[in-house]
């Protein structure tokens, strides 16, 4: 297996879409809708690379980095997806700890490279 | 004795309540319509957030399809999932260009200002649009702008301005024809840049330059036009080349181009 991913997403629809692509690339996936359950499957297994969408039901998709900093479990590289380019909430993001923050929907080519330039 | 009615107090009081209330009916009016205005953009802003997740969903399935992860498909197949990317692609363009106008209407865009070569941004955007101008047969020039002193604006919003201005101009431009960037100094001091983003397209009428640039316009309205869009995108540059303290407008002459240009301080402001 080439890593683990954990899809951080509130909509069923994308995060089926992106199951089946993660799968398909050989990826073990996992899958949260909300903050509490991302803290939960984050500091339960290691994960490489999380995927982060960062507006959820209860609350911003940053919070999760904080709570598995203090937990010791951040995953090897968090990548945030938004639904709006701008500069103001990318820095936010990469302040959180972010490595890179990509503009929903991602070209599936380059989500993938971006994966395997991470895990590399 | 009877006074005539202009100078009677209690005609006058009777005049100035009705005035006052016919005040209080105008303002609760206004009040009503902004009301109902900012409620009709809030749903704007919903529908076009809520038609983003699932379209993002489809063109992602739609991207496993077609790079064959599911199995490879024959010439046809993959011909139609194509069509379904691009055309799906296009769809959330649009709904783009419909959130971002929602958020600069209701001053919800804030400028997040740095200093970058002008210069260098036109190169990344000719980049950008170079294949979809190649199937034009398209030209897309940068003409000077080297040894201009950096901007100081948000690279971004910028970006999205020359972005907007030759896409405009490769929809508008005829096979074959030219599309050029070009910068001067400008401004009494000089203190200010004026980009010009030029084509050899079919151009603009003297009475349509101002209607380009107002929203939901298009100077060609039916539903058989050629060019189809939201009519927002110049409506966006101009509101963005403001936030900037900046001018923008058009210069054209119809069948023979048009020349869109916009102004940008050059120094931070001075508060």
């Amino acid at each position: 297996m080439p890593g683990r991913i954990l899809i951080v997403e509130d909509s069923p629809l994308v995060t089926d879409a992106f199951r089946v692509l993660f799968t398909e690339a050989g990826y073990e996936v996992d899958a949260a809708a909300t903050v509490a359950e991302a803290i939960e499957r984050g500091s339960a297994e290691p994960v490489d690379v999380m995927l982060l969408d960062i507006s959820l039901p209860d609350g911003s998709g940053l919070e999760i980095l904080t709570a598995l900093r203090a937990r010791n479990s951040l995953p090897r590289a968090t990548l945030a997806m938004t639904g709006h380019n701008d500069s103001k909430s990318r820095r936010s993001c990469i302040d959180a700890g972010c490595v890179d923050v990509l503009l929903k929907p991602v070209p599936i080519g380059e989500l993938l490279r971006q994966i395997e330039r991470h895990l590399a | 004795m009877t006074m005539s009615g202009q100078h009677d107090p209690a005609a006058l009081e009777r005049r100035i309540l009705a005035l006052l209330q016919q005040a209080d009916e105008a303002q609760r009016t206004i009040d009503e319509l902004q009301s109902r205005d900012a409620l009709k953009t809030q749903f704007l802003s919903n529908v076009s957030h809520d038609l983003r997740t699932p379209l993002a969903a489809i063109i992602t399935h739609a991207e496993i399809l077609r790079d064959g992860m599911l199995g490879e498909l024959n010439a046809r197949q993959k011909e139609s999932v194509t069509g379904i990317v691009n055309g799906g692609q296009q769809l959330l363009d649009m709904i783009d260009e419909i959130l971002t106008y929602v958020r600069s209407a209701s001053d919800q865009i804030s400028l997040v200002r740095t200093e970058f070569s002008l210069a260098e941004l036109a190169d990344q955007v000719r980049v950008l649009n170079q294949s979809l101008a190649a199937k034009k047969r398209l030209t897309i020039e940068r003409l000077n702008g080297d040894d201009l002193p950096p901007v100081y604006a948000d690279r971004d919003k910028i970006k999205h301005v020359l972005g907007n201005l030759i896409g405009n101009a490769i929809k508008f431009t005829n096979d074959g024809g030219r599309i050029w960037i070009s910068f001067w100094r400008y401004g009494q001091e000089g203190d200010e840049v004026c980009v010009e983003v030029g084509d050899t397209g079919r151009g603009i009428a003297p009475n349509h330059y101002e209607l380009v640039f107002r929203e939901f316009a298009q100077v060609d309205a039916s539903p058989s036009r050629p060019h189809h869009g939201t009519g927002l995108g110049l409506a966006i540059a101009r509101k963005l080349v403001e936030l900037h303290s900046g001018r923008i407008w058009v210069e054209s002459e119809l069948g023979k181009g048009s020349r869109f240009f916009f102004t940008l301080p050059l120094n931070p402001p001075r508060d």
